[in-house]
C-alpha cells in the first residue's frame, strides 16, 4: 500500500495572535426577521460595535429582510435609533454609524413567498460585486421558530445554500419544542446545510463569564483535583429574573421556564461546569466533551418527576408599594394558563466524577432580583473543631462555597471560615472576591458580538451541535411530558419571592437548602 | 483625591498613606449607603522619568492606561528641582465605566527624587509593589539609559529592573546600534524587554501578515527572498531594523536599506520581492498603500499611535513575545553584518 503525502499548507510565519485581532473574512450577513425585537436589541448593536472596534472587515454587508415594507434608507434610520438606544456599555458615534450604515441593505419579503428568496439572491449578487465579499454569506434566522425549517428548505430550493464562497446559517432558539421536533428540525436543516455549516445559537455560551468557567477550571491547577464527588457536595445553578414576561406573554405561555431556560442555556452551563477537560481546546473537542456530559445526565423516570422537578407560576403581589400582576393577568395570557414561570430540577450525572452529586437548577420570572450564578458547595471538613459565629446565628454546616457569578457583578467568590478577632477560637464565614471589572478593562463584548464574530470566522466552539441539542432535550423531555398531563394549582408563589415551597422541599429531601444569591 | 506629601518616602509610610486613602474612600461610600467604589489592581506599573515636566506626562498616561490595565501605578519623577531628597504622595485615579454606577479606582504613588537619590529608589519600591502580581517597568529615565550614564544612574536602573517582570523602553530617535546593544545586554541577563518601536510596527505588520493569510494566494511568503526597507534619517532606526528583522527572520531573506530622501525619521516603505512578484507597502501622510505587481492595490488609513495606545498594547503582552524575540535577534545579526 502506498500513501501519497499531501503537501501541508504553508503556515504564515508573520501572524502574531498576541497582537493582531483574529481576522474574519469579508461576508454578507442576511438577517431574516430584521424588523423584529432581537435584531433591534441585540444583532444590529452587536454588529455596529464590531464595526466600531474594527473587528469586521470593511467589505462586509448586512441585508435585513422581513415583510414590513421599507427602503434601504428607512431600514438604516430605524436601525440607527435602535442601535443608539440598545448599545450596551458603549457610546454611540454618529460618524462611525454613517460609514457602518453604508453597508446596510433591506429586502422586503415574506418567507412564504418564493419571490422573496429571488429578491435576496439578486441583492446578494449585487453586493458580492460591490463589496467584494467573495460570495461568503451568513444567514441569520431571527424569525418565529415555526419558520426555521421552511426558510432553510427554501434557501436550498433557491440554491442560496451554495455560491462562490462559504454559506452558513445561524438558528435562533428555541431549537424545537421537544425532542421529536428538534430531531425533525435537524433532519430538515441537514437536507440543505451540512452540520459544519449550521450554527445553533445559545447566547449563554457566548457570555464571557460562561467562557471563563473553562479558563477557571482548566487554566488553573488547584481546582480540578477538588472538582468531583469526593469534595463537592452539590451544585446549585440559579438564573433568576426580576421582570415578568414583558409583553411576550403569548410566546412565553407556550414555552415555559423549563423549555425557555433549562433545556438550553442552563443545561449547557451545567455541561460547562461538569464536563471533562478536552484534550485540545478546539471546537470538536470542547463540543464532544459537552455532549458526552449531557448524555451522562440521568434521564428522570416519569414516576420520579414529582420528586426531582418543581413547576411554579407567579401570582400577583405588591413589590415596593406597587401592584405587580400575576402571570395569568399579563396581556395575551390565558387566565387559566398552566405555564411554568418557575422551574427547578435536580439532575444527577451518572459518571465516575459526579455519581450521586445533585445538580440543582432553578430559573424563574419575577424573582426578588436578576441574578445568574453557579454555586459549588464543597463538603464539610471531617470534624467541626471550632465554634461558629454567623450573622444569622446559624452554623454553616458546609463552609466552603465557590460562587461563579455570571451576571450581574461578574466574578468569582470563595467562602471559607476565618477566626473572629478576639480571644477564643471562634470562626466566622468570610468571602474572598474576584470581580471582573476590577481586573480587566472597562468593557467585555456582549454574547452576540462574540458569537457573530465566531460564526463569520467559522469557529463553532460556542455553538451547540446537533448531538448536544438532542441530548439536552432528552433530559428535560420526561419532565415536560409529565407536566403536560398535570393540572397544577397555580399560582404557587407570589411575585418577588424565590419560588414555591415545593422547591425548598425538593432540596430538603436531600438535606440541602437553596442559597439566597 | 490625594493625601499630603510623605517625607521621607519610606515604604511603610507610603503603605499607611494608601491605607488612609482607601479608608477615606470607604467612608464616602458609607455615607452614600451603597458600594460606589471598586478597588482595582492587576499589576504594578512603575514609570521612571527625568522629563522636565516632573512626571506630569507620565502620570497622565498612567491614568489613561488604568481603564484597560488597572494597576498600582508608581511614577518616579527624577528632578533636580525636587524639594526633598525623596518624597512621595498617594492618590487614587477613579473613573466610572460607561453605564455603571460604581466607580473603579486604582491607586497611584508619586515619588519625587533628586537625581542623587535615584539609586535609593529601588529599596523603596521593593516594599510597595503589589504582592504576587506582575511588575512592569516603563523606563523614561533617559539619562540612565544613555551610554554616558554614570555608574550610580546605571545602578539605580538595575535596582528597579530587578523588580520587574518586564521592562519597556522607547528607542524612537535613539542611535539604534547603541540601543539594541543595551537591550541585548539586558536580554542576556534574562530580563524581559520590550521596545515601543516594535509596538509602532504593529500597524505595518498586521496588513502585511494578512496578505499571506489568503489561502488562494499563489506566491507564498517563503518565495519572497528579498526585503527592502526605506527609512528616513541617515541610518536605519530601531523601527526599520525591527521591520527588517521580522520579515527576514523566517527564511533568512536578503535585506537592503535605502534612505527615503527628504522624509522624516521612521519607516516609509517596505518592499518584498520574489522572482515573479513585488509587493510595496508605502506610508504617505495618513494612509498606507499596498501595491503588488500582480495588480492588487489597497489603501489603509494610518495614524501614528499615541504613546498611550502603544503602552496599552504593550501591557497586554505580559509573557514571552516570540515574534519580537526572533525579530530582535535577526535585527542584531543584520547590524553585525
Ligand atoms: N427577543 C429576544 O431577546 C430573543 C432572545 C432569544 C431568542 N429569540 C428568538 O429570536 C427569534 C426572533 O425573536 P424576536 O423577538 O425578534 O421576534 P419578533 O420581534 O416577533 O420578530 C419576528 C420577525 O420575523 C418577521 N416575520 C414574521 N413573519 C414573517 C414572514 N412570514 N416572512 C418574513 N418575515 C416575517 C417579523 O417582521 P414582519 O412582521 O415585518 O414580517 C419580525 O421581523 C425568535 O425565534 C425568538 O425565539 C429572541
Amino acid at each position: 500500500m502506498s500513501v501519497l503525502a499531501q503537501p501541508l499548507p504553508e503556515v504564515n510565519p508573520l501572524q502574531d495572535p498576541l497582537r493582531f485581532e483574529r481576522r474574519v473574512p469579508p461576508c454578507t450577513i442576511v438577517i431574516f426577521g430584521a424588523s423584529g425585537d432581537l435584531s433591534k436589541r441585540k444583532l444590529l448593536p452587536a454588529l455596529y460595535r464590531l464595526f466600531y472596534e474594527r473587528r469586521i472587515p470593511p467589505n462586509f454587508a448586512v441585508v435585513g429582510s422581513s415583510r414590513t415594507p421599507m427602503s434601504d434608507d428607512q431600514f438604516r434610520d430605524r436601525m440607527k435609533d435602535s442601535v443608539a438606544k440598545f448599545l450596551e456599555d458603549a457610546p454611540f458615534d454618529e460618524d462611525i454609524w454613517t460609514s457602518f450604515a453604508q453597508s446596510l441593505y433591506y429586502v422586503p419579503g415574506d418567507l412564504n413567498k418564493p419571490s422573496s428568496y429571488d429578491d435576496v439572491r439578486n441583492k446578494l449578487d449585487q453586493i458580492e460585486k460591490d463589496h467584494q465579499t467573495g460570495g461568503n454569506v451568513l444567514f441569520y434566522l431571527s424569525t418565529q421558530p415555526s419558520y426555521y425549517a421552511e426558510a432553510v428548505l427554501a434557501l436550498g430550493e433557491h440554491r442560496l445554500n451554495r455560491g462562490n464562497g462559504w454559506r452558513r446559517v445561524i438558528i435562533e432558539k428555541p431549537f424545537g419544542h421537544d425532542l421529536n421536533s428538534a430531531r425533525k428540525l435537524n433532519d430538515e436543516i441537514h437536507k440543505v446545510f451540512d452540520e459544519s455549516e449550521v450554527y445553533r445559537i445559545d447566547h449563554y455560551l457566548g457570555k464571557e463569564t460562561v467562557q471563563n468557567i473553562l479558563a477557571f477550571r482548566f487554566g488553573n491547577g488547584i481546582f480540578e483535583p477538588l472538582w468531583n464527588r469526593r469534595y463537592i457536595d452539590h451544585v446549585q445553578i440559579t438564573a433568576a429574573e426580576s421582570i415578568g414576561v414583558e409583553g411576550r406573554g403569548g410566546y412565553y405561555q407556550e414555552a415555559g421556564a423549563l423549555r425557555d431556560m433549562i433545556q438550553n442555556h442552563l443545561s449547557q452551563v451545567m455541561a460547562t461546569i461538569a464536563m471533562e477537560p478536552p484534550t485540545v481546546f478546539d471546537a470538536d473537542n470542547v463540543r464532544d466533551e459537552r455532549a458526552k456530559l449531557l448524555r451522562a445526565v440521568r434521564v428522570t423516570k416519569p414516576e420520579d418527576v414529582p420528586k426531582y422537578a418543581v413547576a411554579g407560576q407567579y401570582g400577583a403581589a405588591k413589590i415596593g408599594g406597587q401592584d405587580v400582576p400575576g402571570f395569568r393577568q399579563e396581556p395575551s395570557v390565558d387566565p387559566k394558563a398552566q405555564t411554568d414561570t418557575y422551574a427547578a430540577v435536580t439532575f444527577f450525572i451518572d459518571n465516575w466524577r459526579w455519581a450521586d452529586v445533585p445538580f440543582y437548577i432553578r430559573t424563574g420570572k419575577r424573582m426578588p432580583k436578576r441574578v445568574t450564578d453557579i454555586a459549588i458547595q464543597f463538603q464539610a471538613p471531617p470534624l467541626g473543631l471550632f465554634k461558629q459565629e454567623t450573622k444569622s446565628g446559624l452554623r454553616e454546616v458546609r463552609p466552603n462555597l465557590l460562587v461563579l457569578r455570571i451576571q450581574p457583578e461578574e466574578g468569582i467568590s470563595l467562602r471559607f471560615l476565618s477566626k473572629s478577632p478576639g480571644s477564643g477560637m471562634r470562626v466566622r464565614p468570610v468571602s474572598m472576591d474576584f470581580n471582573y471589572g476590577s481586573s480587566f478593562g472597562e468593557r467585555t463584548p456582549t454574547a452576540y458580538e462574540t458569537l457573530l464574530l465566531d460564526a463569520m470566522a467559522g469557529d463553532p466552539t460556542l455553538y451547540t451541535r446537533q448531538d448536544m441539542v438532542e441530548a439536552s432535550w432528552q433530559i428535560v423531555q420526561p419532565i415536560l411530558d409529565v407536566w403536560a398531563h398535570t393540572t397544577f394549582t397555580f399560582p404557587n408563589y407570589p411575585a418577588g419571592t424565590w419560588g414555591p415551597k415545593e422547591s425548598d422541599e425538593m432540596l430538603a429531601r436531600q438535606g440541602h437548602v437553596w442559597r439566597i444569591p | 483625591m490625594s493625601t499630603s506629601v510623605i517625607f521621607p518616602a519610606q515604604p511603610e509610610q507610603i503603605l499607611k498613606g494608601l491605607g488612609k486613602l482607601w479608608t477615606s474612600l470607604a467612608q464616602e461610600e458609607k455615607q452614600q449607603g451603597k458600594p460606589t467604589v471598586l478597588r482595582a489592581c492587576a499589576m504594578t506599573l512603575i514609570v521612571a522619568t527625568d522629563d522636565p515636566d516632573g512626571g506630569y506626562a507620565a502620570s497622565q498616561t498612567i491614568s489613561e492606561l488604568m481603564r484597560e490595565h488597572p494597576s498600582r501605578g508608581i511614577v518616579i519623577a527624577v528632578s533636580p528641582e525636587a524639594e526633598h531628597g525623596l518624597e512621595a504622595r498617594v492618590l487614587a485615579q477613579c473613573w466610572k465605566p460607561f453605564g455603571k454606577a460604581q466607580q473603579i479606582c486604582c491607586e497611584q504613588i508619586e515619588i519625587i527624587a533628586r537625581p542623587e537619590n535615584w539609586p535609593n529608589v529601588g529599596p523603596t519600591l521593593i516594599g510597595i509593589v503589589a504582592a504576587d502580581l506582575p511588575v512592569v517597568f516603563w523606563c523614561r529615565h533617559n539619562a540612565a539609559l544613555s551610554p554616558l550614564a554614570s555608574r550610580k544612574q546605571k545602578a539605580g536602573l538595575e535596582a528597579v529592573m530587578s523588580l520587574a517582570t518586564k521592562t519597556i523602553v522607547d528607542s524612537k530617535g535613539e542611535d539604534a546600534e547603541l540601543r539594541l546593544d543595551l537591550l541585548s545586554t539586558w536580554r542576556k541577563l534574562g530580563r524581559t524587554v520590550a521596545d515601543l518601536e516594535w509596538t509602532r510596527l504593529t500597524p505595518w505588520r498586521e496588513p502585511i501578515a494578512n496578505i499571506f493569510d489568503n489561502p488562494c494566494r499563489e506566491i507564498k511568503f517563503s518565495s519572497f527572498r528579498k526585503v527592502e526597507i526605506a527609512h528616513g534619517g541617515e541610518k536605519p532606526g530601531a523601527l526599520a531594523l525591527y521591520a527588517a528583522g521580522w520579515l527576514s527572520a523566517p527564511h533568512q531573506a536578503d535585506v537592503s536599506f535605502t534612505q527615503a530622501q527628504g522624509k522624516d525619521d521612521g519607516l516609509h516603505r517596505i518592499t518584498l520581492r520574489s522572482d515573479s512578484e513585488q509587493i510595496d507597502f508605502e506610508r504617505t501622510g495618513d494612509c498606507m498603500i499596498l501595491r503588488s505587481t500582480n495588480g492588487r492595490s489597497r489603501r489603509y488609513t494610518y495614524k501614528e499611535a499615541s504613546v498611550d495606545a502603544l503602552m496599552t498594547e504593550e501591557l497586554s503582552v505580559v509573557g514571552p513575545d516570540a515574534a519580537f524575540d526572533s525579530a530582535f535577534a535577526r535585527a542584531q545579526e543584520l547590524l553585525n553584518d
